[in-house]
This record gives C-alpha cells, structure tokens and sequence, in this order.
C-alpha cells in the first residue's frame, strides 16, 4: 500500500525537481534582486564618476567602511532571529569600541587582550539584556531601549567628551591594511558573516533558535527552550557589536563617545532589506551583507556626487520602508494564495 | 505498551474540566475519544501528553517488567520520553523548516554540536517510510499541502519512539479523499502494535477506522474503553448527549413570524469561505447559530459586522439591502451589535473605568463640543446598571476588576447603550459560573421580550436549547439544518447532533 499524497510525485522526480524549483526560488528571491542591485549600483556609481570609484583609495574605503554596517547588521539579526529587536546594538558598538581604546590607554592592557575584553564585554551586555528579556518578561524593544538609554551615558563616563588616540599602533595599521587589495577589516566581517551563517544554518543551538522564532509553541512543544532561545541571541548580538566595536577602533585610529550615534537605523536596514523576517525564524546573512553593501553604496554616492548628508538618511529611511512593503506585499500574497 | 489514565480530575477556575475521566489504552487498537463541545477531551489529550498537570488521579504504564507502575508527567517532554507522541488540533511545524528538520526537531542527531544533516535525514525517510508515504525530506514545510503538513506532524511524532499516538480532529482541514489515505495509515500503524487515539467529530470515519470507544460527558467517562462494534451510531450519540439539567425553562415564545425580519442573509457567501447562507431574525426573536467549534460561526458574525467582505447574495435589514462596510457603519447605521467571545480582548477595556466602558459606542452621541462629559458618562451606566444587574461599587471602578460576569454585562451594556435593535451575542457564558449564567440567560431573553432580534452563537448545546426560538446548525461554513426549539432538552439535541453528523458523514 502506497498513499502518497501527491501522487505525481516519485522521490527521485521530486529531488530533481526541487533542485529546479529551488533554483527558481533563488532566483525569485531577495538575495538574486540584492545582488543585482548592488551590481547595477555599482557599476552606475563607477561609470558616472569617471572610473573614480575603481582608483585604490576610493575602493579600499569603500570596502572598509563597509565593515561595521555588515557587523551591526548581523547583530541585529541575530535577535530578529528570534522575532526580538535589539535598539542598543549601536550603543553598544560605540560603548565597547570607548571601552577597549580605555583599557590600551589608561590602563595599559595589551591591544589582543583589550580586544578580548570589549567583544566578552558586548556580550555581557547582551547577556543583561536577554536576561532581562525573560526574567522580566518586559517586551525586548523596552528592555534594550532602556539599556541603549543606560550604555549611552556610559559610552560618554569612560572619557567625557575627550577622543582617545595613539593607543596600539600594530592594532591601527592591521586594521587599516589590506591583504591581496582586500581591507582586513572586510575580511574579518566575511569570516565572521561566514561564522553566523554556518551556526545558523548547521549548529544545533542556531537551528533551535530559528526553530524558537518560526513557531515558539512547536518549539516548545518540542522540548526547545524559548527563553534559552532569546538569551542565546541577545548574546550573539551583543559579541558581534562587539566586534564591530574592535572594527572601529582599529580602523579609524581615534574614537570618541559619540560613535554608534548613527548606527541604529543601518543595524534595521541591512537585515531588513536583506529578506530578514521581523517576526522572527527567518535570517538571511548574505542578503544581510548585500544589504549593507548597496547602503554603503548611497553613501559613496553622497561623498562622490557631494550631496548633502541629510539626504542619505532620507534614502535610507525611505529603502528601509519600501523593503518592508515589499515583503509585507510579497508574504501577504502568498498567504492569501493558501486560504 | 498499556496505558492507562485513570480517574483523572482537572480544575479549571469556575469549571470542572475532567471529573474522574477514565482512558485505557491497549496496544495494536485505534481507539475512538468521543464527546461534545467542552465534554473535556482536549483537556484529557492535554493531561496525557504533559501539557497539563493533573488535579487528581494518576497516570499507568506498562514498564520493562510488563508490570503497570505509575507515571508523572511534568512536561511535554517527559510524555514523549514515555512514548506518547501527539498531533494537536493547532499547526506545530516550523514553515521554514525542512521537512526532516521538523521531523527530528524534538531529538536533532547532532555531532560536536551541528546538526548532523544525513542522520536527520535517514530518521525522516525512516518514519515517513512507516506511514507510506513519499515525500521529499529537502522540502520546506511552509511549500507543503496541509495534507502533508498533517502526514509531516505524524512522522514528527512517531521520530522519539512513540507507542502511544494521540490525533487531535486529524480530519479537520482534509478532504475525503486526503482523510481515507490519512485512515490507511492509521490502521497500518495499528497493525505495527500502536495505541492510536483517534479524536474525531466525524463518527461515520470513527465508525470506519476505530476498534474500541471512550465517551466522554461533562469531565466523566460514560464509556470506557468499549468495543466499538457493541454500539450503534445512535447509541453513542445518545451517550454523548446525556441528560444535562437545564436551570431555566423556558416555554415556547411567540414569534411574529409575518413581520419584516429584523436581520436577513440571503444566500450570502464570504471571503472567509462560508456559502449559501440564509437565516433570518425576527424583532424579539433568539435565533441560535450552532456549530462545532471551527464551523464558521464568529466568522459569520464578522462578516455581518462588516469585518470581512461577503461576497455574493444579499444582507438586508429591516427589508432594507444593507452594505456594512465597518463596526461603526453596522451601529450608527442599522443599530446592530457585537457582544464579542473574546470579552477580555476585545468585548472590555480591562483599564479603563466602567463608565468609559459603556459609552464607548456613543461618545459621539454624548459629545458636546467635541467633549464628553464624565457625567453623562456615569448617567448612563446607572441606567444599565439595574436593567442587567451589574454588581459594581462605582462606575469609575475599572473593568478589569469585575469578575467575569460582569465584565460581560459591561460589554453588553455598551451596545444597550447604542440603542440596538439587534443583536450579535457569541459564546455569552464561556467561563462564567452556573449561577450567573442562569441570570444571563434571564437577562437575554429579557432583551428579545423588549423587541430586540438577537443572534445567539454557542457552543453549549444546553445553553442554545434553553434558549433559543429556532437553532440554525452551522458546519465547514454552511447551514446544514435549522430547526423550531421546542426546549426539551434530549429530543432537540439529538436532532442538533445528527445534523452535524450526517453533514460531516456526507
């Protein structure tokens, strides 16, 4: 006795077939339209300036300063995973970064070991937060905006307003080096991103976490815990702030309290355009990546074409809004095709 | 493996949810659980499987011995360990899983920590393969059928080992045809030496599949374990149905049947699925609208309100054609009213004063100015205060500290306040206790003796037959049956229960 409920399907047929279809999919989906995007984009930016952008400077920046975009958005996905949001993964950035450039400083510590310590102090933080998350039983979006409240006037009781400069000076030229043409600062955001996709993708504890954002009754039905779900994300997120942290402070040579203003809205946006469901179960790394790049993209083009900076924010503000559309339009057809 | 629950006991607030319910399982039987609406079957599977903890009785399994001993369920977990795997009513698969990974989502093989993908795999062809069935183990579950979703649910809950399996109205969303093969592989796990207990409104697929027979009344066990070939359909409804004791009679009410009726749906189809729907309401009639739970019922009620679209044939009221596009048109156009199922969430606004409760549906009758003035507020509350009997200290009391009761007259006192002339009441007395549920139902049929047209939905057959004029009877979304309530409580049930049933066996 067979039942097969599809009967036009035999295995083999079926995998052959679902190859296709996958293919299709890939092609249907956002990470295709993404890395078409940041394509297209680039190749305009590159032609309309003259061949500018491809001179070595202009490339090297372009695809150093895309580093902590990719971190930050990856530490916002790692708590969207879960269907949470994190406000203080910029903070957290700026916090850390004041953090380690203090321990070099003041303190005299080693550049590895500082480095160390702010990526394990972004994770503690993270840690509070998720937490405070289940212990409470606050929503995230409460909790961590009260914690980017707190870390905010943090970052600035490390050193005032005073900037920190000439602390490791190894740390400053590996972060401003290049390997084969490639800025290290991007490498490690691959490796990382890389990292983030394996775990989640392979790893026992990252299945169980998109498992606890998909559907957190089945989860738990299925003896994954929830809460353990949440913390383990906040965490993730907080070690990669972390790391973006690191990034700054290597890269750029001088840090003062003000940075991580600017990176709460780019920590949404490059998940969000990246095909990242808010309502959690769904990441996408690589579209995260993309995401990030073509929101570099409009900034090289604000520097290149010398627009106003108020403008990139509006374009950002406006791409963030019409990539939610987009998918709200996209999930609600395809809702509306089931029933 | 026997299993054995015995004399269970589950107290919920106000509700005895299982009052010495008694089920035993024997290896290599399908098993039929069987009962009305709120008979307590959902909260014995919910017992079983560890979700709930018991008040009182115990738990039997067969151990290694072969000898029964006792066991404790503190959690889900602990009831698949034992053996005892379960498909809810409720989707728990993880759509943008694969299929294999919701499979063994409950034990992942993992090796140093990641997922060991072949072995998940090979788990998941193993126990698609024990219910013949042929399905890519790659796909994502959020592509699949609900058919398959329902077969991908089985094979998740045979994956840790289960000797007992529990299915929970595993028919409701299939077609006949996706229900036989869904059989076959019942009885093909039968054979293997499984305990299936199968939960099923539809008895003429009980009847077909099932060996043995467990009939559950208000909590109890009036059936234990029987043969299922010792009964007939007839019987086993008229176990079902019971005596239950009724607090209000009521004698037949006159009804102008030859006035304009109040409400009227002709031949209305929905965006939701419902087709062919005609019933009508007469001023001062109690239609009631019965149904098993997921027939359409409230759905309907939506649509009416205007909070789903109908889509064809015609809605009048008062003879009129009515278009209602919204809550607010539906009350300040044709006076008609939601008393919402949900009162916690959407009848009542737990923090906000009793006051504001009841005029929320004519703050811009009540306005002056664009204000609204506390005092008209309170005025008004005194008004329905005495009319429905609410046990309040103040009208600045916040609703969220009224019992359950009275939270409900509050909800209703705000579409008296409206000045409707009719009536939408869902599921009035869900979870109110026997005593003020005899004084609701006063108090509704006080509103239709006042001239009010009224909709009564319910899932509690006693309820309908104490109260109802006529009973229309709802199943997958159509009208199956309507019949004249003559209050006598056995003959009217048992005509309510065959038309569901037959409906379902057709």
């Amino acid at each position: 006795m067979t039942s097969t409920v599809d009967p036009t399907i035999d295995p083999a047929r079926a995998t052959r077939g679902s190859s296709r279809l996958r293919a299709l999919t890939f092609l249907r989906g956002t990470e295709f339209t993404l890395i078409v995007l940041s394509v297209v984009g680039f190749v305009a930016l590159a032609s309309t300036t003259g061949g500018n952008l491809l001179t070595g400077p202009t490339l090297t920046a372009v695809f150093q300063y895309l580093a902590v975009p990719i971190l930050v958005g990856l530490a916002q996905m790692a708590v969207l995973a879960v269907g949470q949001m994190n406000l203080s993964v910029g903070v957290v950035t700026g916090f850390t970064a004041m953090v380690a450039a203090w321990l070099m400083v003041h303190i005299g510590l080693p550049a590895p070991l500082a480095v160390i310590a702010a990526v394990l102090l972004g994770g503690a933080i993270g840690l509070a937060n998720g937490l405070l998350v289940v212990l409470t039983r606050i929503n995230g979006f409460i909790v961590t905006l009260a914690t980017m409240t707190v870390i905010d006037g943090l970052r600035y009781g490390v050193n005032g307003t005073g900037t920190f400069q000439n602390y490791s000076s190894g740390l400053v030229s590996l972060g401003q080096a290049s390997l084969i043409g490639v800025p290290t600062v991007f490498i490690l955001a691959l490796l990382v991103a890389g990292a983030v996709a394996v775990f989640f993708r392979r790893a026992a504890l990252g299945r169980q976490l998109l498992a606890s954002g998909g559907n957190p009754l089945a989860a738990r039905l299925s003896g994954i815990s929830n809460d353990r779900a949440i913390v383990v994300a906040h965490v993730l997120s907080g070690l990669l702030a972390g790391v973006a942290g690191i990034v700054v402070v290597a890269l750029s040579g001088s840090v003062n309290a003000s940075i991580g203003d600017d990176l709460l809205l780019p920590s949404f946006a490059a998940p969000i355009i990246g095909g990242v469901a808010l309502t959690g179960g769904v990441v996408a790394v690589l579209g995260t990546c993309l995401a990030a790049f073509i929101v570099r993209l409009v900034d090289v083009a604000q520097a290149q074409y010398s627009i106003d900076q108020s403008w990139v924010d509006l374009i950002v503000g406006g791409v963030v809004l019409g990539a939610v559309l987009v998918t709200q339009v996209r999930t609600g057809s395809r809702e509306g095709r089931r029933r | 493996m026997t299993f054995i629950a015995e004399k269970l006991i589950k107290v919920f607030p106000g509700v005895r949810a299982l009052d010495q319910a008694t089920l035993r399982l024997e290896p290599g039987t399908v098993h039929a659980l069987l009962g009305e609406n709120g008979a307590g079957k959902s909260t014995l599977i919910k017992v079983v499987t560890g979700v709930y903890q018991p008040d009182g009785g115990r738990l039997l399994s067969t151990a290694g011995d072969g000898t029964l001993a006792e066991v404790s369920f503190s959690g889900p977990l602990d009831a698949q360990r034992a053996g005892i795997g379960v498909v809810h009513q409720e989707r728990n698969l993880v759509p943008a899983f694969s299929v294999a990974e919701n499979i063994a989502l409950q034990a992942v093989p993992k090796r140093r920590g990641f997922v060991d993908h072949h072995a998940m795999r090979d788990l998941a062809r193993r126990c698609l393969e024990r219910l013949d069935v042929q399905l890519d183990v790659d796909r994502l579950v959020g592509e699949l059928s609900v058919a398959q979703m329902q077969l991908v649910e089985i094979a998740k809950a045979l994956a840790v080992d289960s000797t007992v399996l529990l299915l929970d109205e595993p028919t409701a969303s299939l077609t006949a045809d996706e229900s036989d093969r869904l059989y076959d592989v019942v009885r093909s796990l039968r054979d293997q030496g499984q305990s299936v207990v199968l939960v099923s409104h539809k008895l003429e697929e009980v009847f077909a599949v099932a060996d043995t027979v467990t009939v559950l009344r208000d909590g109890r066990s009036v059936a234990e374990a029987q043969p299922l070939a010792n009964y007939s359909r007839d019987d086993v409804v008229t176990l079902m149905v019971g005596r239950a004791h009724a607090d209000l009679h009521l004698e037949t009410r006159k009804i102008d049947n030859q006035s304009q009726p109040a409400l009227e749906l002709d031949d209305v189809s929905t965006s939701l699925g419902h087709h062919g729907i005609s019933l009508h309401v007469q001023p001062g009639e109690i239609l009631g609208l019965y149904g098993l739970v997921g027939a359409g019922r409230s759905e309907l009620a939506r649509a009416i309100l205007g909070l789903d679209a109908i889509t064809g044939g015609a809605l009048r009221i008062h003879g009129a054609p009515a278009h209602i596009g919204s809550v607010s048109q539906a009350l300040q156009r044709y006076r008609l009213g939601y008393v919402t199922e949900n009162r916690k969430e959407e009848g009542v606004f737990l923090d906000q004063t009793i006051a504001r409760n009841v005029s929320v549906t004519v703050w811009r009758r009540l306005a002056r100015a664009g204000l609204v003035r506390n005092k008209d507020e309170r005025v008004l509350v005194d008004r329905y205060r005495d009319q429905l009997g609410m046990r309040i200290s103040s009208p600045l009391q916040l609703a969220g500290q009224l019992s359950g009761g009275n939270q409900q007259k509050v909800s209703l006192a705000k579409w008296l306040a409206a000045d409707c002339q009719i009536l939408v009441i869902d599921e009035p007395t869900v979870g109110i206790d026997v005593r003020t549920k005899a004084a609701f139902h006063e108090l509704i049929v006080g509103l239709a003796d006042s001239g009010i047209a009224i909709l009564l939905i319910s899932s509690d057959l006693p309820e309908m037959i104490t109260l109802a004029d006529r009973i229309a009877v709802m199943s997958e979304y159509r009208i199956v049956g309507e019949l004249d309530n003559d209050h006598r409580y056995e003959h009217t049930a048992h005509k309510v229960i065959r038309m569901i049933h037959a409906e379902v066996a057709s």
